[in-house]
């Protein structure tokens, strides 16, 4: 786990400190990418990306400059550092509010996901090989529905960084992670929907080596997925408009709720208003911790220490060592991500929550795998004490506010429920609902707790970051659904 | 590694001579160096001063028509070597390509380069910072945020078939956005590739202006209206380019799909890329294949004429590359959309009853290829009655498709402006725009 000129980070890290910086951390970055992509089971060109570089951040006189390069010499880093004081000097100049972080302990170590077989050990023959035969698999006609364009995309990313700050940690990581995603064109009566193979633009994947993909075990997988999605595609009737009833959201719309309406509005930095100008703020203020937002029912983690999983992490890029944070506990907003400008602001520490990208992106606030806690009921239990409602198992098009307070899912496989048990699937369910109102209308959690891969994009420049989403079904009771 | 000395040409010819010791059909190399400075604020002081120097090499190879595209940011002569190698061997498991097509010969006019401003160079982005704040604040804000930055871009493009190419541009680009309260918010943009139209002044005042007028904002219910759009929101709520890539369209994935010579919006609509279009925002003088761009009309009095193409697009639809090669994905460098005759007061003045909305963001798409999407207005939005902008109005979202859109437009601005931030990625020329008919929903609980 060495990486090329890992000298120059302690150079970089030293030189700051001897320019009077309070704080400076760097890490040489490196992020290898393979991606292979078929379109109707014919290999298109394989990509391939190897990004190396350092990032640099100093702290000085209450100012914060990050900077990046690939020209990795002693010579371009002084003159990076160099630029970099001069900009942080400029920056204090015109601002009135000094930047101060937490204090943290400081680190020592070597971490990395868990690999059975190492990636670099595939080959992308095997790779197309294996998306041919998912291709076959998904191209033959359900139920009178046709898929003439079949899209489908495996990959694997090898993030590797040695990074060092000016508190004396030192940590040294490798984590390897795979994906498939697969967008097709379904046709149905000279109809045509796009619609990913799993819905809702995910993937599925993990952290770890080759055994992720095999233990997906995508042959028997996502053919059975592509089944239940032909429901959605063939449906016509439509949803009940306008109705107060009861709603049951698949794991996927579930899990996708504990991101954007939970994980996102908890993020300090966008509480304290610094991704105003992009990503948004929140409607959460820095005295709401405690906040009832929700039901007894409505319980949120977000854990970057779960093995496998695609947002795995152990220590952030600011040196701080990962744990599980519980965002919502019985309804309430019990703890907010954190990196160390945050945490001081708050007066707390760090919970680990800093990632950047790769070398030439500052380190922000982000989630890792983010989810709605299982409970004990069983789907059936749910389902049969519903008189009239609607089950929401899967969704392509969603969106919320930049406050996090209005948002919307569109059912892609949806079912109505009549006394206790599901009817005929309904085209295009509209569930629009604040964030107090969905958290509060909650009622039960199933057991059966499913992760899906996603990209979440924040910043300024774009970083979209590797996340898990997830969450069991759950049971909503009295809200509305719309119509498209 | 120490790369400094070297040019961009030395690079990319020694990543050619490396590919041509493996006996490859075609290879093109494009190396770039970008030197990005940014300055981010918010709640009236600056958050970060950013800056990124990079020198990256896109290469693609094929050999025996099997196809690889590769990026490194290792651009030494042994990261090349080795990066190559890779490359090669990852190509060579591949099957053949029954898609593969040569890179195109000849070369490259000397077209100068794209829009640049050296002075770009050496701009005080801090004082620029400063003023926009300033601006946002004199005119009614009480917070101001934003992102402010300065892009240098240099390419150097090499092909296995003799074409060379070298082009640059400047970009500067201020996102301003100004909040009276927590419930009133307005959006400035400012985008030029020269300092002389770079107005960051009149980015602040917009966006602290409208922050001050969406004060107290009502709730409106649910139903169609005929809505002014401004040219940021068209900019990204009409992606017709974007749909005219043969490879969207080839995967199924556009509303453009089956519609080459047909009407698919009003008369008065027109939509063009340019290469560079000039004095204009980035461009390219070529593209990803040595291809040198051009102007292609894609709308044309509403009438879709042009698909976007790369040599392998093109081949597959019998045509000839327009010169939007992306290798893979045929793109658009620079989105000009036709200006109207209407100035923006006078599409207020003859609107009865509508909205206003001058900001958005979160566009996704229930179905990409019939076009239906919703997306959420942010900042200021309003009402507009009996010609003028009435009150505020808060917590909508569109809910609609872009060909039922493209064909309900009354009212196009004359005035057209230059758009460029989070959620528009490719340069746009855009004017503000009055759609009919525009479905309009709300969260429950709100």
């Amino acid at each position: 786990m060495t990486l090329e000129n890992e000298d120059l980070v302690p150079f970089a890290v030293d030189l700051a400190r001897s320019s009077g910086c309070e704080y400076s951390e760097a890490r040489i970055h490196k992020s290898s990418d393979v991606t292979c992509f078929t379109r109707n089971g014919e290999a298109e060109p394989a990509m391939i990306s190897e990004c190396v570089g350092i990032g640099i951040r100093i702290l000085r006189d209450g100012a914060l400059a990050f900077g990046a390069t690939n020209m990795l010499s002693q010579e371009s880093v002084r003159s990076l550092v160099a630029q970099l004081v001069k900009e942080a000097s400029v920056a204090t100049n015109a601002t009135r509010k000094k930047i101060v972080f937490s204090a943290e302990k400081a680190h020592v170590k070597k971490w990395s996901s868990e690999e059975t077989k190492r990636v670099e050990d595939v080959s992308i023959e095997s790779m197309v090989s294996y998306l041919r035969e998912i291709d076959l698999l998904l191209s033959a006609p359900i139920r009178d529905v046709t898929f003439p364009n079949r899209n489908l995309f495996l990959g694997y990313n090898i993030e590797e960084k040695y990074f060092e700050n000016s508190d004396g940690s030192r940590l040294d990581s490798r984590v390897t992670r795979e994906s498939y995603i697969g967008i097709l064109l379904a046709m149905y009566e000279g109809r045509p929907t796009s619609v990913s193979v799993p819905a809702g633009y995910a993937g599925l994947g993990g952290s770890g080596g080759w055994e992720i993909i095999e233990n997906l075990r995508l042959h028997d997988k996502l053919p059975s997925m592509l089944k239940d999605i032909t429901s959605g595609i063939k449906a016509t009737a439509k949803p009940p408009k306008d109705e107060s009833l009861d709603v049951i959201l698949g794991p996927s719309v579930a899990g996708l709720t504990s991101h954007e309406s939970c994980g996102h509005p908890g993020e300090a930095d966008r509480i304290l208003g610094r991704e105003g100008a992009q990503a948004g703020e929140s409607f959460l203020k820095p005295d709401k911790l405690g906040m009832q937002i929700g039901s007894q029912e409505a319980y949120v983690s977000d854990d970057p220490t779960i093995p496998h999983s695609m947002g795995f992490y152990l220590f952030d890029d600011e040196g701080v060592e990962s744990r599980r944070r519980r965002l919502i506990t019985a309804g309430k907003f019990t703890e907010f991500l954190q990196n160390r400008e945050t945490a001081y602001e708050f007066g707390v520490k760090s919970n680990g929550s800093s990632r950047a990208v790769q070398y030439d992106r500052e380190p922000i606030i982000r989630m890792g795998n983010t989810f709605i806690e299982p409970g004990d009921w069983t789907f059936d239990e749910m389902l049969k004490e519903i008189r009239h409602g609607l089950y929401i198992r899967s969704f392509m098009e969603w969106n919320i506010d930049d406050k996090r307070l209005n948002q919307r899912y569109v059912g892609l496989e949806s079912y109505l429920i009549q006394n206790g048990e599901l009817k005929e699937a309904v085209k295009d369910p509209v569930f629009e609902i604040t964030t107090p109102k969905y958290w509060s209308s909650i009622d039960a959690r199933a057991s059966d707790v499913e992760f899906s891969c996603g990209t979440c994009g924040k910043g300024d420049p774009m970083q979209g970051a590797p996340v898990y989403i997830g969450a069991p079904h759950i049971r909503l009771r009295n809200v509305r659904i719309g119509a498209r | 590694m120490n790369t400094e000395p070297y040019t961009l040409e030395h690079i990319s010819e020694i990543a050619l001579k490396e590919a041509a010791r493996w006996k490859c059909n075609d290879v093109a190399i494009t190396c770039s160096r970008a030197n990005d400075f940014q300055v981010r604020f918010a709640n009236n002081n600056i958050t970060l001063v950013n800056n990124v120097r990079n020198l990256s090499v896109d290469v693609y190879i094929a050999r025996e028509h099997k196809r690889v595209i590769g990026t490194t940011y290792n651009p030494t002569d042994n990261g090349l070597k080795i990066f190559i190698e890779h490359l090669i061997k990852s190509c060579d498991a591949l099957p053949p390509s029954k898609d593969y097509v040569g890179l195109p010969e000849g070369s490259l006019e000397n077209k100068g380069h794209s829009n640049f401003d050296s002075r770009v160079v050496d701009s005080n982005l801090v004082d620029y910072a400063k003023q926009a704040i300033d601006s946002a604040l004199s005119a009614g804000a009480l917070r101001v945020s934003g992102s402010l930055k300065s892009e240098i871009s240099e390419i150097y493009l090499a092909t296995s078939t003799g074409v060379r190419g070298r082009d640059k541009s400047s970009q500067l680009l201020l996102n301003v956005r100004a909040f009276r309260d927590d419930n009133a918010s307005g959006q400035g943009l400012a985008c030029s590739s020269y300092v002389s139209n770079f107005d960051v002044c009149k980015a602040g005042e917009r966006a602290g202006s409208y922050a001050e007028r969406a004060l107290n904002p009502v709730q409106i219910p649910e139903g169609v209206y005929s809505v002014i759009f401004t040219p940021t929101v068209i900019s990204n709520i009409l992606p017709v380019a974007s749909n005219a890539s043969a490879f969207a369209i080839e995967t199924g994935n556009s509303f453009l799909n089956d519609k080459l010579e047909t009407k698919v919006a009003v008369d008065a609509l027109d939509v063009t890329d340019y290469g560079v279009y000039d004095h204009g925002l980035g461009g390219r003088i070529f593209d990803d294949e040595g291809s040198p761009t051009r102007k292609n009309e894609i709308l044309s009095n509403g009438v879709f004429r042009t698909m976007l193409h790369n040599s392998t697009t093109a081949k597959k639809f019998g045509k000839t590359s327009t010169g939007n090669a992306g290798i893979i994905v045929p793109k658009p460098f620079t989105i000009v959309f036709g200006g109207g005759d209407s100035t923006f007061e006078e599409m207020i003045r003859e609107t009865k009853n509508g909205l206003l909305v001058t900001n958005n963001w979160y566009t996704r798409f229930q179905n990409v290829r019939a076009g239906e999407y919703s997306t959420v207005p942010r900042d200021a939005a309003f009402k507009v009655e009996n010609g003028e902008v009435k009150e505020p109005v808060s917590g909508l979202r569109i809910s609609d498709s872009i060909p039922r859109q493209l064909e309900n437009v009354d009212l196009i601005s004359k005035e057209r402006e230059w758009i460029r931030w989070w959620e528009v990625e490719t340069p746009t020329f855009a004017p503000a725009m009055r759609i009919k008919g525009v479905h309009v929903t709300r969260a429950v609980g709100s």
